[in-house]
């Protein structure tokens, strides 16, 4: 008994963990990929409220779309591997502590005769 | 200038892109390596162009592969050697075919790539997925082949000695030149760049033309997965094509699924890995030769054809997929569910047996 508690309250943490990452993750989804767009130089042009990226831009023709000419920095590629690396790991510990705790164990012996 | 595409996401698309994960996590974790091939497809399904697509389910998979390879490495099973050498070489094969794919983006847009991913995903699949139903169709007649032989091509590969590139291999205990893995790792990584599962060349190079044992060849796997989706994600970020929102939600699927397909796997026979994924592999294959015909369309490699024939073409690819998708899902559920029974039954068995004996 004490074991299955200890058992969901280490998923409870990793869960709450998980929970916060992918809430912090869509909450900041623009400012995300604003980043993604613009590890190079980019166009942005505002399209009834909704923003749009264009790669490889032109100051003319950003001009012509009514856009706005934004600096790239290739350093933004970063965010993406850090963001997959945080939760691979977190949800990773959540998700093995998750089958374990609710009885989805691996065979002891293992049945493969072929 | 050019449009970057990312698609719309909404609640539907978000848990429709989850569960994708997680049943492309679950056949990951059951047949090993290679897995994620369903993720790309279904993510070009629900509306992602092709480039988007593999820069994105390559994101996802890097930190999984670590995750992967270092527990392997604790069983003994990783050559970390021989999987850093042709992670590089992998590398060279991401960037060039990161720069095939960028040029077709920008000669034909991001239908051509459509046309590209779905092409090679065809081609690929139709030689693997019949590789691996020989398999299955071997393994079933001769239960007993577990010791591993190394094969003929791998012998001849071995006795040659090219002075100046020779190294020795653990996994293979064998001194083999670099001039033999360079190109087996460069199509590893051009094959990741343009499906995002490079594993299909790597794995069965390793095992018939290095002579590495299998399960060393697909932990091996894992280290050269990590460097060229560390890499692959960089050289598609610069790009501005790797789209987080997909990454992460796929991850978060796929990490669930990944981990009840591993744990399927105790419970059946290497057969039946090697014919559910042999089935998935046809399955998916079939649901992309549907799109095909609308992207000709589109690039006007064709003449157009009624809308309502497109429609209907495109309709049968889903429908296909989600086909695959269901029978991947069914199966690993099936054997997990029906493994864990039995294995209940066997340990009531022994303990009533053991009650009636005291």
């Amino acid at each position: 008994m004490v074991e299955t508690d200890k058992s969901w309250s280490k998923t409870i943490f990793w869960g709450a963990l998980v929970g916060l990452l992918y809430w912090a993750l869509f909450h900041n989804v623009n400012t995300i990929l604003h980043f993604a767009h613009t590890t190079g130089h980019a166009c942005v042009v505002n399209q009834g409220g909704e923003l749009v990226y264009f790669a490889e831009p032109t100051v003319d023709a950003c001009a012509a779309k009514n856009g706005t000419m934004v600096q790239g920095n290739w350093l933004h590629v970063f965010i993406p591997i850090l963001i997959a690396f945080a939760v691979s790991y977190v949800h990773g510990a959540f998700t093995s502590s998750f089958w374990d705790s609710i009885g989805f164990k691996a065979a002891p012996k293992k049945n493969k005769g072929n | 200038m050019e449009m970057i595409q990312f698609i719309d996401l909404n609640l539907t698309s978000a848990i429709l892109l989850v569960l994708i994960g997680f049943i492309g996590g679950m056949v990951s974790g059951f047949i090993g390596s290679g897995g994620a091939f369903v993720l790309t497809p279904a993510m070009m399904a629900l509306g992602a162009p092709g480039i988007v697509a593999v820069a994105s389910n390559i994101c996802h998979k890097f930190p999984k592969a670590l995750v992967g390879a270092t527990k392997r490495h604790k069983y003994g099973q990783v050559d970390i050697k021989l999987g850093l050498i042709m992670g590089v070489f992998a590398e060279l094969g991401i960037l060039y075919g990161k720069h095939v794919m960028t040029g077709i983006k920008r000669d034909f847009g991001a239908v051509g790539t459509d046309l590209y991913v779905s092409t090679v995903f065809v081609v690929v699949l139709a030689i693997v997925g019949g590789f691996v139903f020989r398999d299955y169709l071997k393994l079933r007649s001769q239960p007993h082949s577990d010791e591993h032989k190394v094969p003929k091509l791998a012998q001849w590969v071995h006795s040659i000695h090219i002075p100046g590139t020779m190294m020795y291999f653990n996994c293979a205990k064998a001194n083999i030149s670099l001039l033999f893995i360079a190109p087996l790792g460069f199509a590893t990584g051009l094959l990741a760049s343009s499906i995002a599962v490079g594993g299909f060349i790597g794995v069965p190079a390793m095992i018939y033309i290095l002579g590495v044992p299998a399960i060393m060849a697909s932990a091996t796997e894992l280290v050269i997965a990590f460097v060229m989706g560390l890499g692959g994600t960089i050289f598609y970020g610069l790009e501005g094509v790797v789209d987080v929102r997909l990454s992460m939600l796929i991850l978060f699927g796929s990490l669930f699924g990944i981990q009840l397909g591993a744990i399927g796997t105790t419970y059946v026979k290497d057969y039946q890995v090697k014919l559910t994924m042999a089935v998935i592999m046809i399955t998916v294959l079939f649901s992309r030769v549907f799109y095909i015909p609308g992207y000709l369309v589109k690039l006007q490699i064709i003449a157009p054809l009624p809308a309502s024939t497109l429609n209907t073409l495109k309709l049968i690819g889903d429908g296909v997929l989600a086909l695959a998708l269901i029978l991947g899902a069914a199966t690993v559920l099936i054997s997990l569910f029906k493994g864990m029974a039995e294995h209940r039954k066997q340990h009531e068995t022994l303990t009533e047996a053991v009650g009636i004996a005291e």
